[in-house]
């Protein structure tokens, strides 16, 4: 950020200090954002590396290639459309914590919705975009608290629930999901409305998953955006 | 299989996932701990970074479970350490089954078959991780430029600043409505989980925001989590 063409006056000075302080978050942000990013991907890539050649384990390249090409035609164009589609909501710091936490559509953003929604930051903002970051890195520490023991302790606390409740898991993510688009679509009912719809016709197509949550964004975007211009026009 | 299953859940493999899981831990405590401090600095006050952290938790628990469940589901066919490695960092749970299960076809075996052996183990390994660290490498190198690109666009203007709030916002509104979509589409359940989920936020929003509840704001996706799955117990 160089010189704030804004007027010096009370205000304006508050924001271009506020702008400051985004500033060096962001910065503090992408150092270690990136710093963590790049440990965790050489420790998982440490792991298949030791079990081939310390272990002596290895498959031989081809059978590598042939699952990795097998996986990364499903996989592939998502690593890069995921990022990019999510990044307006998530912002820098919300990305780099999210794609390392991972589960965006199911926790990520439900929390970062819901604490935003608690204390009334619009997403987008700067106070959104803190909001936001504060809310998933809770979630993910509380995602670990349960993931951990569950794991260790094991999958005997699972059995022990009974069958008739564990069928009902599958309804956690609706309930999640309808509950997060109530909370934006009572700010923004014509939202609301309009994404369910694109999203059930998109839905009804055969296309493949990340490409209905694309073509289901452009859409929903292009039409608020067009409404919200004739709005403005109008008056 | 039993034997495979030795090599999975070896001590080499148990390191390796605690440091993972390590990182990303302390990479939420660092982020938290940044956003905070930004938090003050931008003006918001503690009360409301300490609400933000509450209502993150709080929604973190319902996800958490379904997560669990699907990690439950993976631990015998790929041992603990590597599940938890897996569906800790990036794994979206179920396109690491996915995975899994084409790694295991490549070596020419399936999960949990007799041919299942330590090579096959590994071709496993090589297939998740090597597909997982795609999102990493992408975040790790294009973040910086998404962000430049988000600056050069709001900093146009005033009236780009606002169509950028209107497309974050619709983009978060699409994302939750295409999401929501895709699983009433699964049934008549599904359809009802859905609305009543959605009228409960209603329902418990509008009492937040007329008595100023604020912890009610704060546990209202958790009810209406609750209420949607107590009405779905019925309906299946």
């Amino acid at each position: 950020m160089s010189v704030n063409p804004e007027k010096v006056e009370g205000e304006e000075l508050s924001a271009s200090t506020q702008e400051m302080a985004m500033e060096q978050f962001h910065g503090k942000a992408h150092f270690w954002g990136r710093l963590t990013l790049w440990s965790a991907i050489i420790l998982t890539l440490s792991l298949p590396v030791i079990l081939s050649f310390v272990l002596g384990y290895h498959p031989g390249w081809s059978a590598i290639l042939a699952g990795f090409i097998a996986y990364g035609s499903i996989v592939a164009a998502v690593w890069f459309l995921e990022p990019m589609m999510y990044f307006p909501v998530l912002g820098v710091s919300g990305t780099y914590i999210s794609f390392l936490t991972g589960n965006i559509g199911n926790m990520c953003l439900p929390s970062a919705a819901a604490a935003q929604h608690a204390i009334g930051a619009e997403p987008g903002t700067r106070k959104g975009e803190i909001t936001a970051t504060l809310g998933i890195g809770a979630a993910s520490l509380v995602n670990k608290l349960f993931l951990i023991p569950i794991i260790l302790g094991g999958s005997v606390l699972i059995s022990t629930i009974p069958e008739n409740i564990q069928r009902i898991f599958p309804l956690v993510l609706p309930a999640i999901f309808g509950g997060v688009l109530a909370q934006f679509a009572m700010k923004k009912p014509i939202y609301g409305v309009i994404a369910l719809g694109v999203g059930l016709i998109v839905n009804m197509t055969s296309l493949v998953v990340y490409l209905k949550m694309l073509l289901c964004i452009m859409i929903t975007i292009m039409i608020c955006v067009w409404l919200e211009k004739r709005n403005v026009a109008k008056e | 299989m039993e034997d495979v299953m030795r090599l999975a859940n070896s001590g080499v493999v148990w390191v390796i996932a605690i440091l993972v899981l390590t990182v990303v831990i302390f990479q939420a405590i660092k982020f938290i701990m940044l956003a905070a401090g930004a938090g003050k600095e931008i003006g918001m006050s503690r009360k409301e970074v300490h609400s933000a952290l509450k209502t993150g938790a709080i929604a973190g628990i319902g996800p958490s479970f379904a997560i669990i469940i699907v990690a439950i589901s993976l631990i015998p066919l790929l041992g603990d350490p590597l599940t938890l490695m897996r569906i800790g960092i990036i794994g979206s749970a179920p396109i690491e089954s996915v995975g899994a299960t084409l790694g295991a076809e490549a070596y020419g075996t399936e999960l949990g078959s007799s041919g299942f052996n330590y090579q096959a183990f590994t071709t496993v390994a090589w297939t998740l991780c090597l597909g997982g660290v795609g999102w990493l490498v992408f975040t790790a190198l294009a973040t910086k430029s998404m962000s430049r690109v988000e600056k050069k666009v709001t900093n146009k203007s005033e009236k780009s600043k606002k169509t950028m709030t209107i497309v974050t916002t619709a983009a978060m509104v699409a994302a939750f409505g295409n999401l929501a979509s895709a699983e009433m589409i699964k049934g008549f359940a599904y359809v009802l989980v859905v609305l009543t989920s959605s009228l409960t936020m209603v329902l418990f929003t509008s009492l937040a925001n007329k008595h100023q509840l604020n912890w009610l704001r704060e546990w209202s996706l958790g009810f209406s989590i609750i209420a949607g799955l107590f009405v779905g117990y019925f309906a299946l």
